[in-house]
């Protein structure tokens, strides 16, 4: 049996030593399962706009990491736009969550982002991580002036976020939420949409780090690389 | 001097360009819609379009070209959100001095176009673009706008007797929604006389054949000539 079995048999005896490369975005709620074997990376959030950058900044890391002791490497990150698409490892095994994107992550399941999308397409999703990297609308609108006139930034942010009805605040209980709530509701407010809460889950964070990696998760053999299909439901 | 002037009349080469003219011109309307001067493509445009430089050169050699690099500029991470939309809103002042008079030299449209971002989908700047090229192309659009049902698309298609239907996605999470579409369009029997074309910024080559679509565009901008292939133009 190897490191990795071994680690979902006897979760509670044994942590092996691994290597979390995640998106910044992740960081407040995936550090919380430091357990003295895991080493965390954060990368920079902006890469699920260039899936490209996303996918040879993360090989990079992982090339690097082959050379060293660890016994597997875990990817804080979902499908993302195909922004982990081709990455492999000759040397190490990788643990990837199979979900879209990290909306999943922090509801706790992709079921539970299912099931809000379809009750609301239009939804603007928030977590406090989101709100600190500065990607709400009200942000998005003050960059958007900074580089343009205030008609073109306000043309700009209509034509983006014309659709969305709704702004969710999802509370992984991390951190003091009352700040965010605020923020959350002046950016509702601003965009003339509704806004609601719920309530998150670290559930599908623990397992990402301490295992054990089941259905929702996939495990990428040595030497195979992350395929778009595989988190697909055809 | 006065003899090349008369020869480039004769074939209808504007003066007012002189030789190699229009093509720095073209290349200055490329250079407009990338830099979203929306100014610069109403008068180059209306410049070429008066001096009787062919329409079709002014779209597939000045202004797709220009919304084609601002695509990939996008896709670099160098354009942001705002960029690609004030290049898209620069290519549409375009377009709008062309199409009324490529529908005079056309007469008929090339062909009917039912467009919509797929089920449970919001996003609409790719799809919105594409409906500006094709138009400007000479296609009729039908647009079901964003959250499309397979159902809908399949009515619709019906309903207006269209050729194409084209579907977009810009999460991976919805992309399924364009296999399940073009199952429904199996099922009603209408793929016969019916292509599909697909695009959005997670669909692939791969993606698009595995679910049987027609046709795979990697940017709006290869919407029209795929759409004109798909119907033999």
């Amino acid at each position: 049996m190897d490191e990795l079995s071994l680690k979902n048999t006897f979760k509670k005896a044994y942590h092996p030593k691994l290597l979390v490369l995640a998106c910044a975005v992740l960081e407040r709620e995936i550090s919380k399962f430091q357990n003295g074997q895991v080493k965390f990376k954060f990368f920079d959030y902006g890469l699920h706009r260039t899936p490209e950058n996303m996918s040879k900044a993360l090989q990079v890391e992982i090339d690097q990491a082959s050379e060293e002791d660890y016994d597997g490497i875990i990817l804080g990150y979902g499908l993302c736009s195909n922004g982990i698409v081709g990455i492999h490892s000759q040397k190490k095994r990788l643990i990837i969550p199979r979900i879209h994107d990290c909306i999943s992550l922090f509801l706790g399941s992709p079921e539970s982002y299912h099931e809000q999308a379809k009750q609301h397409p239009g939804t603007y999703y928030l977590t406090p991580g989101w709100i600190e990297k500065g990607e709400t609308p009200i942000s998005k609108f003050n960059s958007y002036a900074q580089s343009y006139d205030e008609e073109t930034a306000r043309w700009v942010l209509h034509e983006e976020m014309k659709n969305y009805t709704r702004i969710l605040l999802i509370n992984t209980g991390v951190c003091e939420i009352e700040p965010y709530q605020k923020i959350a509701r002046q950016n509702a407010e601003f965009l003339d949409i509704s806004y609601q809460e719920v309530h998150g889950s670290r559930g599908l964070f623990r397992a990402l780090v301490n295992g054990p990696w089941e259905k929702d998760f996939l495990i990428i053999e040595r030497g195979h690389s992350i395929q778009q299909e595989m988190f697909l439901d055809l | 001097m006065i003899h090349r002037e008369k020869k480039i009349n004769s074939v209808r080469i504007p003066s007012e360009f002189g030789e190699g003219g229009i093509e720095i011109a073209l290349g200055q309307l490329q250079e407009a819609v990338v830099m979203r001067d929306c100014q610069g493509v109403k008068k180059l445009t209306e410049r070429m379009v008066t001096a009787g430089v062919d329409l079709f050169k002014i779209l597939n050699q000045g202004l797709i070209p220009g919304m084609l690099e601002a695509s990939e500029r996008f896709r670099k991470g160098k354009f942001f959100i705002p960029e690609l939309l004030m290049s898209s809103r620069a290519l549409k002042i375009g377009l709008n001095i062309l199409r009324p008079l490529i529908q005079e030299i056309r007469k008929d449209v090339l062909g009917k176009v039912v467009i919509g971002t797929v089920k449970f989908d919001l996003h609409d700047i790719g799809k919105n673009l594409v409906i500006i090229l094709l138009e400007g192309n000479g296609f009729e659009i039908i647009d079901l706008g964003i959250d499309v049902s397979p159902e809908k698309f399949v009515t619709a298609l019906e309903k207006n007797e269209a050729q194409i239907l084209a579907m977009s996605s810009l999460l991976t999470s919805t992309m399924s929604w364009m296999k399940f579409t073009i199952e429904l369009l199996h099922a009603s029997g209408m793929h016969r006389r019916v292509k599909t074309m697909v695009g959005g910024a997670p669909v692939t080559p791969i993606f698009a054949k595995n679910i049987g679509a027609d046709a795979y565009c990697r940017e709006a901008t290869s919407a029209p000539a795929e759409a004109k292939r798909l119907l033999g133009i």
